[in-house]
């Protein structure tokens, strides 16, 4: 073989390992060989697992809950009217284990647990926009027991209610961060819809302030971005349709309640079904659209039907109170404080 | 004058306190009127020694905003299942923050003071008064005995935005300290 031939061979190999992703597979073997980790002892290791002990306190009657860890709720006395609230990362389920449970369903006590908020009867998601009936979305453990004890989210909010009337009577559970991934796919049309579906769906923001990115790709669905403060929102980017090559599909009729659209919501309860619609974007676009929403709710709505994959991007801080009082601008205040 | 005298009689008969709102007998875990300016619990009933002469629970109507919370009974209870310190011995005390139990104990001191606000009469949520301490959850719930759980409304909670954001702001710091104390331990356990 001349020399020649001989490094036109070697180049060819070469190119075809590293399309074979061999080249990044030897690159993570280096870098595992320096991870500083693997000096540790194994005492040091040991340590470091034991110290990962689950967080533990106690349940009080009325909680909120945004860690995982292991709570145990115990009445000192009867308990008729308890409720606590658990809220994870908008990737996140809320996954829920029954440790134990020591109550007299008989004797009138109950555990029920909620996928969702509800507050004053305003479920979150709506009925609409969550796939089982409102009675399904309540799991009583006094008619289940514990043929459901793991129960687990559809969004990254949950609750739980219950009452005990005996002191000593109570309950532990175990709550576990349980990320948005690996859900089984179903009928995804390309690997990308795949992952693009680890994106949340219905979500309570955790923090008045935030940024955030809703994306429905190719499913028949209406997703939801909560935010319990008055805020500003900025939306700086919207698509609507699916970019295939160098053609942009867009969605049709996207407003007026048919095709692919955004829309605003604000009102003073939890239910989007039930709030106000502000404004409905039917169109793409890019570059920041402000608006200043005085409510104590204000939800992004994403109505998709399925054909393509719409995606908005927005920012939202919360109004201050001098912004509260004195409204300029481009802001939605008059239907909220209308109501008063 | 018989008439005259009938009618002087009802003027001088001594006539029971107007009620806007109707109430029910003593109920088990009823809360009564409040006596003294004491942190609120939401859901405590009271111990059986301040059962109270007047059974008859108050509803409260506290208004922020547009959100209305509910309820009844005694203001007296100290709210001790929320405010105190965990003593869990499984907690290790790492949870316990008084900085957090001033929060919650500063925001019932904040809807005790809009409880010296003039009570509204109830219009539609009036029929919550009949139903006693019940009616904080929500949904048609009368005496236990009568309760089937198929034919239940769905169970909701009456918990104003301002009330949710106040827990909700709580839970986030104790996520922060709980991360802190993580962050905290594993430099220690590296730097050795």
């Amino acid at each position: 073989m001349s020399p020649n031939f001989k490094l036109q061979c070697h180049f060819i190999l070469i190119f075809l390992t590293a399309l074979r992703g061999e080249s990044r597979y030897l690159e993570l073997r280096e870098a595992m060989d320096y991870d500083p980790f693997l000096l540790l002892s194994a005492n040091l290791k040991r340590e470091l697992v034991e110290e990962q002990q689950p967080y533990r306190r106690a349940l009080r009657c009325l909680d909120m809950l945004s860690l995982p860890g292991q709570f145990t709720f115990t009445a000192d006395q009867p308990q008729l009217h308890c409720a606590a609230f658990f809220i994870g990362e908008p990737e996140e389920f809320i996954p829920i284990h029954y440790d134990l449970v020591s109550i007299d369903c008989q004797g009138g006590d109950f555990l029920k647990v909620f996928d969702g908020w509800i507050l004053k009867g305003e479920k979150f998601p709506s009925s609409e926009d969550h796939p089982l009936p409102t009675t399904e979305r309540y799991i009583d453990f006094c008619e289940n027991g514990l043929n459901r004890r793991s129960i687990r989210s559809s969004q990254n909010v949950a609750m739980i209610f219950f009452r005990v009337h005996k002191p000593g009577n109570g309950f532990t559970i175990t709550i576990k961060t349980d990320p948005n991934l690996f859900q089984e796919p179903a009928n995804y049309e390309d690997k990308c819809d795949f992952f693009l579906s680890y994106k949340a769906c219905n979500v309570i923001s955790q923090t008045p302030n935030g940024r955030f990115t809703l994306v429905v790709p190719h499913q028949h669905r209406n997703c939801s971005f909560s935010i319990i403060y008055p805020v500003v929102i900025k939306i700086s980017d919207l698509t609507l349709g699916h970019f295939n090559g160098l053609q942009l599909k867009k969605s049709s009729a996207g407003c007026g309640g048919i095709g692919d659209f955004v829309e605003l919501l604000g009102g003073t309860g939890l239910d989007p079904s039930k709030m106000m619609p502000l404004a409905d974007l039917c169109y793409p676009f890019h570059g920041p659209a402000q608006m200043k929403i005085s409510c104590d709710n204000t939800v992004v709505r994403m109505v998709s039907s399925g054909k393509h994959i719409n995606r908005v991007t927005f920012e939202y801080h919360q109004l201050e109170p001098y912004e509260l009082e004195n409204p300029n601008g481009n802001s939605i205040q008059e239907f909220c404080l209308s109501s008063l | 004058m018989l008439v005259s005298a009938g009618v002087l009689l009802v003027a001088l008969l001594p006539c029971p306190p107007c009620r806007a709102l109707l109430s029910r007998g003593p109920v088990p875990g009823a809360r009564q009127a409040p006596r003294s300016l004491q942190p609120l619990d939401f859901f405590q009933p009271p111990p059986k020694s301040e059962q109270p002469q007047k059974p008859q629970p108050q509803p409260v109507l506290l208004r922020k905003g547009e959100e209305y919370f509910l309820r009844l009974g005694n203001l007296n209870k100290s709210p001790d299942a929320l405010l105190s310190p965990v003593s869990s011995p499984l907690s290790g005390g790492r949870s316990s923050n008084p900085s957090r139990d001033q929060t919650a104990t500063n925001f019932f001191r904040e809807l005790l003071q809009q409880r010296q606000l003039p009570r509204r009469t109830l219009d539609s949520p009036a029929g919550l008064t009949k139903r006693g301490t019940e009616h904080v959850l929500g949904g048609h719930q009368e005496a236990p005995e009568r309760e089937r759980r198929s034919e239940e409304p769905p169970i909701s909670l009456d918990l104003t935005f301002h009330l949710l954001r106040e827990v909700l702001e709580m839970a986030r710091a104790e996520q922060l300290a709980q991360q802190a104390h993580s962050n905290r331990k594993l430099m220690e356990m590296i730097g050795k």
